[in-house]
């Protein structure tokens, strides 16, 4: 009991703050695959907003799939592996998902809303925070389609190395501060 | 929605009619536990904490749909459950878009009203600019308890939809009836029906509508099935309107009918489920179930739904921001308006109605500033409201087809028009009143209401099909053929080749005594719908009694061939047999009759005197 107590404040002293993959081992998905643009699509299972928009980020994600890698990342300390495999199953999602407890990467994206993505460029330098695209105006209204796509405008641009037109842009859906 | 429609005119059995509908309970629950009031005390004030100022506002407001297995994305029953949401529930409460509750406050109430007041908004946020502190526990109301399953107990009976429909994970909302079979053998009365459509996450309202005449089951492309579609109508052929509005959003609470007003289900009745469904990132089996609750006790008060509308005016030209519509309506009779059900599509912006009393009053009868469709409901006054003889009630609803209607399915905006389609616009207001201070020696006061309400319409858009239709159907219904066949005859002009109109006015001249001037009515219904069950018995009928029973007899066999089963075409069939003198043939057709409906007094009849003549001979 007590080696227990002491290894895991001790692994805290060590300041080790990482996002971790569903198997619990420590990822930087800035640097786990060099040369590509990174996405990620910061998501929580009990927020019906980002739950819609599981086909929409499929498919912006397939379409760019040997260009940008995509991470879904998960904000919630409470979500275990588990309960997040079993959304990825349920949402039909085949994109690695990640735990980020300590809102390490939610910091580093600058992301306040879920869902929202971070675009990060091929030197791991944020594009673009913000929303996915227009489709959602307010929690209970949403447009029958998006007339703006965020996201896949700043993808275009970083990939042509151009600066991305709006660069923030805030979703609409839960706040990642709640969680905190 | 619910719709009036033409409906089918089979003669003798029952003379042609409108109507329609559907049904009523709305309600969102409300549980025991009541908010504590906000603290004014004037020494410090004390810190707000979720146990004691923010937990009964939650139990209150929140949780009734914020729990597991109901329609709400999350729940909202701890404090942890709370605090993981604590900005959101500012923003949505300061936004008024939850609680979701879209009427305007106003002096006359209704019952199960959700808005919060604007203390409990502000205790709210300042609870979270404090750091959402939890409290002492010992502060806290205990947790709201809640009935798991059928909330009025088990049902007397319980229906499942035969086939479940496959939501699609992604796509624009989708409208999709269920029809459910009611299988009792005789009448019963319905206190109570409880819908339980399935997933709640993804079911944003339901409808139930009565359908007496089977006349849904045709849509479905395999028995069982289920149709799509946004609004429909359900055609009836009796003066027989359904007056009650069985609806479900998140959070209701099975609406028990007061004494005395209980839902009559005959044998063959269909219930129709009408929901509307909204895909959310996966693939969901939606597959419906309703509970039924059944009173010994018949009906004894009978209210009836009146439909303001004025669809025809809908023609929106693209751009146009402020397109007022509007209806005015006076009441022939006092009523008790018990209920109101406004709706209109996506391009609704303010829905507004109003009452101007016989003594000038005014009266707000709802006010909606910002129409949701997502958020359409039933609304039910806390007391019935009287509105005497006289009564004007006005619609005025405002409509914005611009581009800067968020909302608007058409970009860019183009002109918009009504009609069923959820790219098409409505303009409904719902009215359920029970008619009072009446003498009931003076005839049905539901069907003075109705006339009067036909007669406004036809006054109001002349060249209304629907409108000359349903009047024409009341005035047959009393007896005035005179008057009826003028209407129908205006329906057959405005819509030559329309088969209920044809049809309806051959049996009308039928019922008038002038079966030479029906048949081609008769014969014009069939041409445009080949499948018209009633047009070739009512021109089999409009035949005999012009002496032609061979033609009748193949008209009647036409209309066996589309129903076999029917009772009153067998004996018909026999008797114009009987007449030709195929005494044999007659014989077994009558027989079949009876084998059908035991009680079938014109086989039973013409029976006997087959026999009487036979053993005469």
């Amino acid at each position: 009991m007590l080696i227990v107590t002491m290894l895991a404040s001790s692994s805290l002293a060590s300041g080790q703050r990482t996002a971790l993959d569903l198997a619990g081992r420590a990822v930087n998905p800035l640097t786990a695959h060099s040369g590509k643009v990174v996405v990620l699509v910061f998501l929580r299972r009990d927020c019906p907003v980002s739950s819609r928009y599981a086909p929409v980020i499929q498919q912006v994600s397939a379409r760019y799939a040997d260009r940008a890698n995509f991470w879904l990342v998960y904000p919630d300390k409470t979500e275990s592996p588990q309960v997040i495999r079993k959304y990825l199953t349920e949402y039909g999602y085949h994109l690695p998902a990640l735990r980020d407890p300590e809102h390490v990467l939610v910091k580093l994206g600058r992301v306040q809303i879920t869902p929202e993505v971070a675009v990060f460029d091929r030197n791991h330098q944020l594009a673009y925070d913000g929303r996915i695209d227009d489709w959602y105006l307010e929690l209970s209204r949403a447009r029958p389609a998006p007339t703006t796509h965020e996201l896949e405008d700043a993808i275009r641009a970083t990939l042509a190395g151009k600066p991305v037109v709006k660069s923030e842009i805030r979703g609409v859906g839960c706040y990642i501060s709640d969680l905190e | 929605m619910l719709h009036f429609g033409p409906g089918i005119s089979p003669w003798p059995r029952s003379v042609a009619g409108t109507v329609t509908l559907l049904a009523v309970v709305s309600a969102v629950g409300r549980i025991s536990a009541r908010p504590t009031p906000p603290q004014t005390s004037s020494v410090p004030v004390p810190l707000v904490t979720y146990n004691r100022d923010i937990s009964p506002i939650i139990f209150h407001s929140c949780s009734i749909c914020h729990r597991p297995g109901e329609a709400a994305p999350f729940s909202l029953l701890t404090y942890s459950d709370v605090k993981k949401h604590a900005r959101q529930i500012v923003d949505l409460t300061q936004s008024r878009v939850m609680p979701p509750w879209l009427p305007d406050p106003q002096e006359l109430r209704f019952a199960d009203d959700l808005r919060l007041p604007d203390a409990q908004i502000d205790l709210i946020r300042r609870w979270v600019e404090q750091g959402a502190v939890e409290g002492d526990p010992a502060d806290s109301p205990p947790q709201p308890k809640f009935v798991e399953g059928w909330r009025l107990g088990e049902p007397d009976l319980v229906l499942t939809a035969e086939k479940p429909l496959i939501l699609l994970p992604q796509g624009t909302d989708t409208y999709w009836n269920f029809i459910f079979r009611v299988p009792i053998k005789e009448t019963r009365w319905v206190k109570a029906v409880e819908i339980r459509p399935g997933d709640k996450r993804y079911v944003h309202h339901a409808n139930i509508l009565v359908d007496r005449a089977g006349a849904s089951r045709k849509r479905e492309a395999q028995p069982g099935a289920g149709f799509g579609g946004m609004e429909i109508r359900i055609e009836s052929e009796v003066f027989d309107p359904d007056s009650h509005l069985l609806f479900w959003k998140p959070g209701t609470i099975p609406y028990v009918e007061p004494e005395g007003m209980a839902l009559r289900l005959d044998k063959g009745t269909d219930l129709i489920l009408n929901t509307h469904l909204q895909p959310f990132g996966k693939p969901e089996v939606i597959q419906p179930s309703i509970g039924l609750y059944f009173t010994p006790h018949a009906a004894t008060k009978v209210p009836i739904l009146l439909q303001l509308e004025n669809d025809l005016k809908l023609d929106i030209p693209p751009g146009q921001k402020d397109f007022l519509v509007s209806d005015d309506f006076t009441m022939p009779v006092d009523v008790d308006l018990m209920a109101i059900y406004p709706h209109a599509h996506y391009l609704g912006k303010d829905l507004q109605a109003f009452a101007t009393l016989p003594n000038g009053g005014k009266q707000t009868l709802i006010h909606i500033p910002q129409w949701n469709l997502n958020w359409q409901a039933v609304y039910r006054y806390a007391e019935p409201v009287r509105l005497p003889k006289g009564t004007t009630v006005s619609l005025r609803y405002v409509y914005n087809n611009s581009g800067e209607n968020p909302l608007n399915p058409n970009r860019p905006p183009a002109r918009v028009v009504g009609g069923n389609r959820s790219s098409d616009e409505m303009c409904h207001l719902w009215l359920q009143v029970l008619p009072v201070n009446f003498d009931p020696t003076q005839g049905d006061p539901r069907m003075a209401l109705q006339e009067a309400l036909a007669r406004h319409n036809v006054e109001k858009n002349p060249g209304d099909f629907e409108a000359h239709y349903n009047l024409a159907a009341m005035l047959q219904a009393k007896d005035n053929l005179d008057e009826a066949i003028r209407e129908y005859e205006l329906t057959v002009r405005l819509r030559p080749k329309d088969a209920a109109a044809n049809n309806a006015l051959g049996a009308a001249w039928v019922a008038a005594g002038h079966p030479e001037r029906a048949v081609k009515y008769l014969q014009a219904a069939q041409k445009a719908r080949q499948d018209y069950f009633e047009a070739y018995y009512n021109l089999g009928i409009a035949l005999a009694q012009q002496n032609d029973f061979e033609e009748a007899s193949q008209q009647f066999r036409l209309a066996l061939r589309l129903q076999p089963d029917d009772a009153n075409v067998e004996a018909n069939l026999g008797a114009a047999l009987a007449e030709i003198g195929r005494f044999a043939e007659a014989r077994l057709h009558l027989e079949r009759a009876l084998q059908i409906d035991p009680n079938q007094s014109l086989a039973k009849e013409n029976l006997e005197a087959l026999q009487g003549d036979v053993s005469a001979h």
